[in-house]
């Protein structure tokens, strides 16, 4: 597989991520508009979809905390991964956050300075790592691509516990759901969109809520989706906080393999007003 | 929507309630968690240091990087902080995001300062810059003290003369 068009591909998938609404995302704001009564959160929806219009005319950044790049690779029945593609994969993010740019946020130092903060920032954009690769097989030719920008506010908030299924899936999604309206109210970026993975362990939790960030759609609701949705809309915190009925715009939900047990591991990230940043590219 | 142009006025602020749209025009600054207590260290010990005009002026809650602008939550206890002090000092008008403590909405009032938030629409916000630059603490970085030039940059009135749009309201016996 060719290097070079694996670098641009990326690249420009990251900065579509960055800077760009999917179809869904634009169509949810315009239902919510024109859906919302309360003005001052009206006021907030649409400065949201304004600042998209512009951010993919401009290809500036949606917002300025561009996020740690996570990124899924899916590769089909003809692609041997070997370390020149995933080296690849890893210029190609940085040549992505350099021409966003990103914002640089890369911290120097060993492992107690970088804790510590203690010896400051790399000035370029592309200094900053990705989260660790997850690489996956799929029935189709090629390999395919999901860059997803994970912003700070969203992860100080995000939780990863047990929940008491009771042998009724419904404790699990109220739980999660409580979860989701607790925090929503402290986010500030609202109205959000939570990601949860259902599983064994933190990992498989944690994994299986960014594969529900890459497939969710916010015009495709499952019933457990919706039902998680409501909860959070219950609260009624509305966008940046302003109260109204759009609290969360949907949720996303991936439930995996379970334990022979009483409980289940679930991972729960509320999201902001942008997630998912994402954007899939298909290189052959 | 109710244009404004900086340095406002306290007869321009008494006007404004919560709920207001505005549109800031106009030179403002910004300010975040690692220079507002910097900011108000210096006014307070050093005036004479300090290289900006506070009086009628508008701190934005946010870095300057070069993936833009867009505020920060003001409830950090930095940035909440230098609220009292810099109102004191003569800033009129704090914008960033998020809800603020009653002792805050009490202080606000004390000195007739509001506080606007505003999305954190970066691409929206950083297109309204018309110039801008480092002016104090340079050492921060993308947080450094810069000085921005704006044409219409939106925000919403939530908290001014003790009320605040996020349903607290502030108590009239502490000032």
């Amino acid at each position: 597989m060719d290097k070079i068009k694996i670098i641009d591909k990326v690249a420009q998938c990251l900065v579509e991520a960055s800077t760009k609404f999917r179809e869904d995302q634009v169509e949810k704001y315009k239902e919510a508009i024109a859906k919302e009564k309360n003005p001052e959160a009206r006021w907030v929806l649409e400065n949201i979809l304004e600042d998209s219009r512009v951010a993919e005319a401009k290809k500036m950044p949606l917002c300025d905390d561009t996020g740690i790049p996570h990124v899924f690779v899916e590769f089909g029945e003809d692609i041997a991964i070997n370390t020149e593609i995933e080296t690849a994969i890893m210029e190609g993010v940085r040549v992505g956050l350099e021409q966003l740019p990103g914002r640089p946020m890369a911290v120097r130092g060993n492992e107690v300075e970088r804790i510590e903060q203690s010896t400051g920032l790399y000035m370029e954009s592309g200094a900053l790592l990705p989260a660790p690769l997850i690489f996956k097989s799929f029935s189709g030719k090629g390999m395919q691509v999901t860059i997803m920008m994970l912003g700070g506010g969203p992860e100080i908030r995000s939780k990863t516990f047990r929940v008491f299924h009771k042998h009724d899936s419904k404790n699990v999604f109220i739980q999660i759901g409580e979860w989701a309206r607790e925090v929503s109210a402290e986010l500030g970026c609202t109205p959000c969109v939570p990601a949860i993975g259902i599983g064994r362990t933190h990992y498989e939790a944690t994994v299986l809520m960014l594969e529900a960030m890459k497939d969710g759609s916010l015009d495709k609701q499952s019933e457990f989706e919706q039902m998680i949705t409501a909860i959070v809309n219950e609260g009624k915190v509305g966008p940046l906080g302003l109260g109204g009925n759009f609290t969360a715009l949907g949720s996303f939900i991936k439930i995996g393999p379970q334990r022979a047990s009483g409980v289940r591991i679930a991972c729960m990230r509320p999201g902001c007003c942008f997630d998912p940043r994402r954007a899939t590219v298909l290189i052959i | 929507m109710i244009e404004i142009q900086t340095p406002v006025s306290d007869e321009y602020i008494s006007k404004l309630k919560i709920g207001d749209q505005i549109e800031i025009s106009g030179i403002i600054y910004t300010g975040r968690d690692a220079v507002l207590p910097k900011l108000v260290k210096l006014c307070q010990e050093n005036p004479k240091q300090v290289k900006i005009n506070l009086e009628g002026g508008v701190i934005f809650h946010t870095a300057v990087s070069p993936a833009g602008i867009g505020p920060t939550s003001s409830n950090k206890i930095e940035i909440e902080g230098s609220i009292g002090p810099l109102s004191e000092k003569g800033i009129k008008i704090h914008l960033g995001k998020g809800a603020l403590s009653i002792k805050t909405i009490n202080i606000l009032k004390k000195y007739n300062a509001i506080f606007a938030i505003t999305p954190p629409v970066t691409a929206l916000l950083t297109a309204k810059i018309i110039t801008k630059e480092v002016v104090m603490f340079p050492e921060e970085g993308i947080e450094a003290l810069h000085r921005l030039k704006v044409a219409a940059m939106p925000a919403i009135v939530a908290i001014a003369h003790g009320k605040s749009i996020f349903g607290e309201s502030g108590d009239k016996s502490n000032g």
